[in-house]
């Protein structure tokens, strides 16, 4: 028996695990979406299967820009967990009324600054179980907005 | 009515990159507490609290009070749980204690915290850390603690002009401490220059200014009233507490990430059911996982106005003969941080500082002790003790 790791941090994205699924089939399709509650009407980031301001447990998908502009950001350039290469730019992007935590991928690490715009792109990560492709919420610098 | 209840008995294992099993490290702190107080042997101890947050990834356990009660040999008749808050475990540990024996439903109970973190390889051990924060929107993007209280410490810089060189007095303070510490991880101490020259981990934080990944476990017992002046001549009072949550993902905390409310609330409800204030407070172990912690801990614990915090380490305010002593044992950056035992340990420290037992680190005239324990930036648990009971 050789040394294993049985469960990733990656999330499980088929209808089989979360009631989310329809989240990631977007985000494959290059959606950025989150949900929208079917009671009230608000919208929440990230997506929720609960609502606590009306308690309803329903909701549709509606779409967010592709845009947004980085609010905060730090660099980790050591002490990365197993699977995660430094320099890893994390970063909280506004995107419409909502705060997005995510990555900023394919920058040179020094061009990274507050205020800059940034632009949507699914980031495609290790694949699942049954080798079912898996993507998360990524970004990049948006092109000529230094 | 509720009765008082005191720490009766402490111990605390070496804390390091120990080579020590999960159950080697119940057994030395079990060993040390009960070694501190010859008057309670395991039979007398009717209820059992263990803090740890990931046994099940890092021993390959779970179970563990059960197990824990029986290495040490206690029979609990009254209370047998494991608490996990992420890094607050020990304390909400010993937050259940208090409830218990205050509410009569026990009397003599033990609160263990203990983790074994280091694996044989390291990023793993970093992997696991991953676990406290949320796997589905964070940390499947590699996000473990350091970039979040490298967040905090930009924000506050940007802010309130908080230097780099503040952020390094922090490192420099607890490394000193921690060298008059037998059983912290670090024992060398550090200068100005050797925290501003190490390694960056997440912009701004340097691997100085942060807490390392440690294994260690710590005991302390608690007991009621009268039963607590029969087992020790000098108990150790709980005299507050306090619990406060802002929210658990980075993106849903408070919009400021260098103003801490939960922390605020949590201090003001342990002070005012401590019948105290924050002057009066003459030694505390505060949660500086990050040196930017620390300098925000004095400020949300009322020790300095917002946005001081870097001028109270500067002027030495937070050190021997300043206003009071944070983290005489090293804190979390010099003793290093077992996420369960922390909160333990810190309370153990609080024990030996108020009896007048700390030795080197001794605090003159330490009369009211403050511990002060988060799981996160939006969440944390302040206790408060005393020579004498409320």
């Amino acid at each position: 028996m050789t040394y294993v790791r049985a469960i990733d941090p990656l999330p499980l994205e088929s209808p089989d695990h979360t009631k989310l699924h329809e989240f990631y089939a977007k985000l494959a399709d290059g959606r950025l979406t989150t949900t929208a509650c079917a009671g009230c009407r608000r919208t929440a980031w990230p997506p929720r299967g609960f609502c606590p301001d009306c308690g309803s447990d329903r909701f549709e998908w509606v779409d967010l820009p592709r845009e947004g502009t980085i609010h905060a950001f730090t660099i980790q350039e050591a002490g990365l967990p197993a699977g995660f290469a430094a320099p890893r730019v994390f970063a909280i992007v506004s995107v419409g009324s909502h705060r997005i935590f995510s990555i900023v991928s394919g920058a040179d690490a020094g061009q990274v600054a507050v205020g800059q715009r940034v632009t949507f792109q699914p980031l495609r990560v290790a694949d699942g179980p049954k080798e079912s492709p898996r993507w998360l919420v990524g970004f990049t610098l948006s092109e000529g907005k230094a | 009515m509720m009765r008082n209840v005191a720490l009766v008995g402490a111990g605390v294992t070496k804390f390091g990159v120990r080579k020590a099993s999960y159950r080697d490290l119940i057994w030395e702190a079990g060993k040390a507490c009960f070694d501190s107080v010859p008057s309670i042997r395991p039979r007398d101890v009717d209820g059992l609290v263990v803090g740890s947050v990931m046994p099940e990834r890092t021993a390959f356990q779970s179970h563990i009070s059960s197990l824990a009660a029986e290495a040490l040999g206690i029979k609990p008749s009254t209370l047998s749980a494991r608490t996990e808050h992420m890094c607050a475990s020990g304390t909400v540990g010993i937050r259940y204690a208090y409830a218990f024996i205050a509410a009569g439903l026990a009397d003599v109970v033990m609160v263990l915290g203990v983790e074994k973190l280091n694996q044989p390889s390291g990023d793993e051990a970093i992997l696991n850390m991953g676990t406290g924060v949320d796997r589905e929107w964070e940390a499947a993007f590699g996000l473990t603690a350091p970039p979040c209280f490298a967040l905090a410490a930009q924000r506050h810089m940007a802010a309130y002009g908080t230097t780099e060189e503040q952020l390094a007095l922090v490192g420099v303070k607890n490394h000193t401490h921690a060298s008059k510490n037998p059983n912290a991880h670090f024992q060398k101490g550090a200068t100005v220059d050797q925290v501003l020259c190490s390694r960056m981990i997440s912009t701004p934080l340097r691997l100085f200014m942060c807490s390392p990944i440690t294994d260690g476990a710590a005991a302390v017992v608690l007991a009621a009233d009268d039963r607590a002046r029969d087992l020790t001549d000098r108990p150790v009072w709980i005299r507050g507490t306090g619990q406060a949550l802002d929210g658990f993902q980075l993106t849903s905390l408070h919009e400021d990430y260098a103003h801490w409310p939960a922390l605020g609330r949590a201090a003001s409800a342990a002070y005012r059911m401590a019948g105290i204030t924050a002057r009066d407070v003459d030694v505390a172990e505060v949660h500086d996982c990050f040196a930017i912690a620390e300098l925000i801990a004095y400020e949300e614990l009322g020790f300095c106005a917002k946005g001081e915090g870097g001028r109270f380490v500067e002027t030495g305010r937070s050190d021997y003969g300043g206003d009071v002593v944070v983290n005489p044992r090293g804190g979390l950056i010099g003793c290093g941080h077992p996420l369960g035992a922390t909160g333990v340990a810190q309370a153990a420290e609080i024990w030996s500082q108020l009896r007048s037992e700390a030795g080197a680190r001794q605090t003159p005239d330490a009369a009211i002790g403050l511990t002060h324990n988060n799981s996160g930036m939006g969440e944390h648990v302040v206790m408060i003790y005393g020579r004498e009971p409320a």
